[in-house]
């Protein structure tokens, strides 16, 4: 009997005094149904756009160089004598609706471009980031005296693009882009205008700083006498606080989608492929 | 023999009382949104700082009991990269999403707190990232239309919750991190 109780008794001291020591229960749940951390940290993974969005309010101006072949060796210091560089300002509307201006030293080329994310990745929801890249491109570079009758028009491409990520876990993600561009003028005379490409590229973290990219574009309906090569990539991103830098090697040197996919000329087997990166700065 | 039963009946009933009457008299003022800010920038850079504008925090009046959680995805930096680099590479907020502070206000008394400020020492356990560290400080407490309001602030080191930074961008950011807060804790 007296044991009996003394049990009750320690019993009941046990659990008014748990109940007593956790002031933040009720208080301590986690939200599981949360949209899940960019599957890219970059806004490019390589050459392709990646789902990662500019946050609201944000200006970035993004550098990018692609330096001559590395095939030239060391007369031109593997391709560092010659650069093509891009400038771009990026700037979001919302953190879904991101407008952009650009200028390449590859052709002159002036892009306008949106870039609206229509779906984000979920912890336990919807299981992709899906996001609309559409882009203008004007080539200022074609000359009348070469090409008379030139109209304002041919100056004009156009790129329609979806980007489908997944984040699999902390450390890799994969995207799909499905692209469709159109040049109204085309260098090579059995080119279809209008094209169709393929993208895949992906990302793996190696360190907490470090993480390997690549990506290609499986080009549908490249006319059999064209010279240009699909754009193999691989690079690397440096991750700090705030900042990503990449690195890469490609074989297509131009950084506009249309450019990289259409008149992408480097050989990966022959050794003729760019080196490359892309700088970031924001403005908050 | 008997007796000495009822008087141990006796006293285990009471005992069970005073623990029933504790748990069921506990007085506790919560803030469901408090404010928690952290910085550990340094000077001629980027700053790097965030607010948490959804902390719980819970205070037993009766005892001085303190309690406070912050979900570390609740912090907000100006550049939205840094914010996720934060919880990815830094706080690992996937792995740890939770910081607990636990702690005791010294000598706190409810009676005698009014609207003219007083200061009054904690002295508790920070848990982050995995790990503990003890925390003391003082902090401001006044009486605000019914509500306790707790405002103050505290240093400590990623180092001592062993958040790595790396050496690229050791001088960008503070070796001691600055952190404030302000409850406003309602009964």
């Amino acid at each position: 009997m007296q044991l009996k109780l003394s049990l009750i008794a320690c019993l009941l001291v046990i659990s008014v005094g748990h109940a007593q020591e956790d002031l933040l229960s009720g208080f301590d749940s986690v939200p599981t149904n949360t949209f899940k951390s960019a599957a890219f940290k970059g806004l490019k993974i390589v050459n392709f756009e990646s789902t990662k969005m500019v946050s609201k309010g944000e200006l970035y101006f993004v550098v990018s160089h692609r330096f001559g072949s590395v095939k030239t060796g060391i007369e031109d210091f593997f391709g560092l004598d010659q650069a093509v560089t891009r400038l771009n300002f990026l700037y979001a509307i919302s953190d879904g609706i991101n407008i952009g201006l650009s200028r390449s030293s590859f052709q002159k080329i002036y892009e306008s471009s949106l870039k609206v994310r229509l779906v984000r990745e979920k912890a336990n929801g919807f299981p992709f980031t899906i996001v609309s890249s559409n882009n203008i491109l004007l080539n200022t570079a074609l000359d009348d005296d070469v090409l008379p009758g030139l109209s304002f028009e041919n100056r004009l491409g156009y790129t329609v693009q979806l980007l489908i990520s997944k984040r699999f876990n902390k450390n890799f993600s994969l995207q799909l882009m499905p692209t469709f561009f159109h040049d109204n003028l085309v260098s090579v005379a059995e080119q279809e205008n209008s094209q169709y490409v393929l993208g895949f590229g992906g990302r793996h973290k190696l360190t907490k700083r470090f993480s390997i990219n690549f990506d290609y574009g499986l080009h549908m309906n490249r006319a059999s006498s064209s010279p240009f090569k699909n754009p193999l990539s691989v690079g690397i991103d440096i991750e700090t606080g705030g900042h990503v830098f990449q690195l890469h090697f490609t074989n297509a040197q131009p950084m506009n989608t249309n450019g990289f996919l259409g008149q992408g000329t480097g050989d990966w087997g022959s050794g003729d492929f760019f080196f490359g990166f892309n700088l970031s700065r924001v403005f908050n | 023999m008997k007796n000495m039963k009822t008087v141990q009946l006796v006293a285990i009933l009471f005992m069970t009382g005073v623990f029933a009457t504790h748990l069921y008299g506990q007085n506790n003022y919560v803030d469901k949104a408090g404010y928690l800010k952290f910085e550990a920038s340094e000077k001629l850079f980027e700053p790097v700082e965030a607010v948490n504008k959804s902390v719980t925090a819970v205070l037993n009046t009766d005892t001085g009991e303190f309690a406070s959680l912050a979900l570390v995805v609740g912090f907000r930096f100006e550049n939205s990269l840094m914010e996720e680099h934060f919880n990815e590479n830094y706080i690992e907020s996937e792995t740890y999403p939770k910081a607990i502070f636990r702690g005791m206000l010294i000598d706190f008394d409810l009676s005698n707190l009014s609207d003219e400020p007083v200061e009054i020492a904690v002295d508790g356990k920070l848990a982050l990232h995995g790990k503990e560290k003890e925390v003391k400080t003082m902090v401001s407490l006044q009486k605000l239309n019914g509500a306790v309001v707790m405002k103050g602030g505290f240093t400590v080191t990623p180092s001592d919750f062993a958040i790595e930074i790396p050496s690229i961008v050791k001088n960008k950011i503070a070796r001691e991190v600055l952190v404030s807060l302000n409850f406003n804790l309602k009964p």
